[in-house]
């Protein structure tokens, strides 16, 4: 299976170039990583060096930030075209909701910040909208005692949801540099401690890829593509 | 003394990791995160059922003994492994195997990390600063402007070949300074 890291940030928002974290991928045996920062940071550093790591399959996303529903879907509408691969930055209940009705979100990173949780009706908006859900074990890793047993908490309501909803989920690490970054057998194990079993937390480390695939077709209109 | 029946004798796995550190890190200090880490995630039970010990660390390289049936627990456990003190580390597993001899034999090179003494600069534009250390085709960089290492909590900045050359045809970036 090829596996994606989806939602990496680099220079000037991290502290390693796109080639540095693509190197460093390779090795632990990725097919591929989004870069993705945050839409409030400059623009990245080192573009070019990153076409010449061979091997591995470098795409370029965003991780929206925005205040409020109504800025949320006119940066969604006017980013959509230029990237291949379009996240937004969850934690706000108002946002949360708002990501999750948009269609043209693929992915809706860590919703669960700051203790807040996903809620039914996002959940089902979701699912209408085909909006996945990204798990960032970041917390997981970095955390521990009260705030990662709180964070554990929240997440596993969550999953909860996910499972019931039947969602999309992508597992990634939220990586600012390559030594947050871990293997997708390292986050597939950690990914099982929270109750994710081998083959769902595969799929979902596996799922960018084939979101990557369908945002590079050219679609004309909903269901309709110009070959 | 008489060993052990083959059936009785408890199955041990030996997992060769390399560590990714931005300093020299002492082998005493790795072991006791890795324990604080263990208790932490899993706690006294899981811990017992482990059965993790760390037999070799030579600073880049090393050997971790568990219990065979919980190579995925130490998996999670040695990921969860972020910091040695105030530096920034990151576990890699290399390989799992079930005697040291094969172990080391397979997944343990004998290790090469060139330091840079000269401090060359290097200046991109808007990240500038002089080079710490180079391993292959990964260089790290001593940034002049240390906010842009604030998020990440990390010591420098990783740039790889690629970055200060451009273009390089022949680049596979297979090369890991081995």
């Amino acid at each position: 299976m090829s596996y994606y890291e989806c939602n990496l940030h680099v220079l000037p928002e991290g502290s390693d170039s796109p080639s540095r974290l693509a190197l460093v991928a390779k090795r632990l045996g990725y097919a591929g990583i989004i870069i993705s920062n945050h839409s409030s940071s400059g623009p990245v550093i080192g573009t070019e060096g990153a076409k010449s790591v061979g091997g591995i399959e470098v795409a370029w996303g965003t991780e929206l930030v925005a205040k409020n529903p109504q800025v949320l879907h006119q940066k969604v509408a006017s980013m959509r075209g230029r990237v291949d691969f379009l996240a937004v930055h969850g934690g706000q209940d108002k946002i949360n909701r708002a990501a999750c009705e948009d269609p043209n979100v693929d992915l809706l990173v860590h919703p669960q910040k700051d203790g807040k949780k996903l809620g039914v009706a996002a959940a089902k908006a979701a699912k209408d909208n085909q909006v996945a859900i990204g798990l960032d074990l970041g917390p997981l890793i970095k955390f521990r005692g009260g705030s990662r047993i709180r964070w554990m908490n929240t997440i596993q309501k969550d999953l909860a949801l996910i499972r019931k909803f039947d969602l999309g989920l992508m597992i990634t690490t939220g990586a600012y540099s390559h030594l947050d970054l871990r293997s997708p057998r390292e986050l597939a194990a950690l990914a099982n401690l929270l109750g994710l079993e081998g083959k769902v937390a595969k799929d979902a480390l596996a799922f960018p890829g084939s979101i990557l695939a369908l945002n590079r077709k050219k679609w004309i209109l909903p269901g309709v593509e110009l070959l | 003394m008489r060993s052990w029946l083959p059936v009785l004798r408890e199955r041990r796995r030996y997992i060769a990791f390399e560590l990714d550190s931005e300093d020299v890190i002492q082998k005493g200090d790795l072991l006791g995160e890795m324990y604080s880490a263990q208790m932490s995630l899993l706690g006294d039970l899981g811990a017992s059922e482990n059965q993790l010990r760390l037999i070799s660390f030579d600073g880049r390289f090393g050997l971790i003994r568990c219990s065979h049936e919980r190579i995925e627990e130490c998996r999670a456990v040695l990921a969860t492994v972020s910091f040695v003190g105030s530096k920034r580390v990151a576990v890699r597993f290399r390989g799992v195997s079930g005697t040291i001899k094969a172990a080391t034999e397979k997944y343990i090179p004998k290790s090469i990390l060139q330091i840079d003494e000269d401090k060359k600069k290097v200046d991109l534009g808007p990240v500038s600063g002089s080079v710490a250390r180079v391993r292959g085709r990964e260089i790290d960089i001593y940034p002049d402007d240390q906010a842009i290492t604030e998020r990440s909590g990390t010591r420098y900045v990783g740039l790889t070949s690629f970055d200060l050359r451009g273009g390089d045809i022949n680049a596979d970036g297979t090369s890991d300074g081995l």
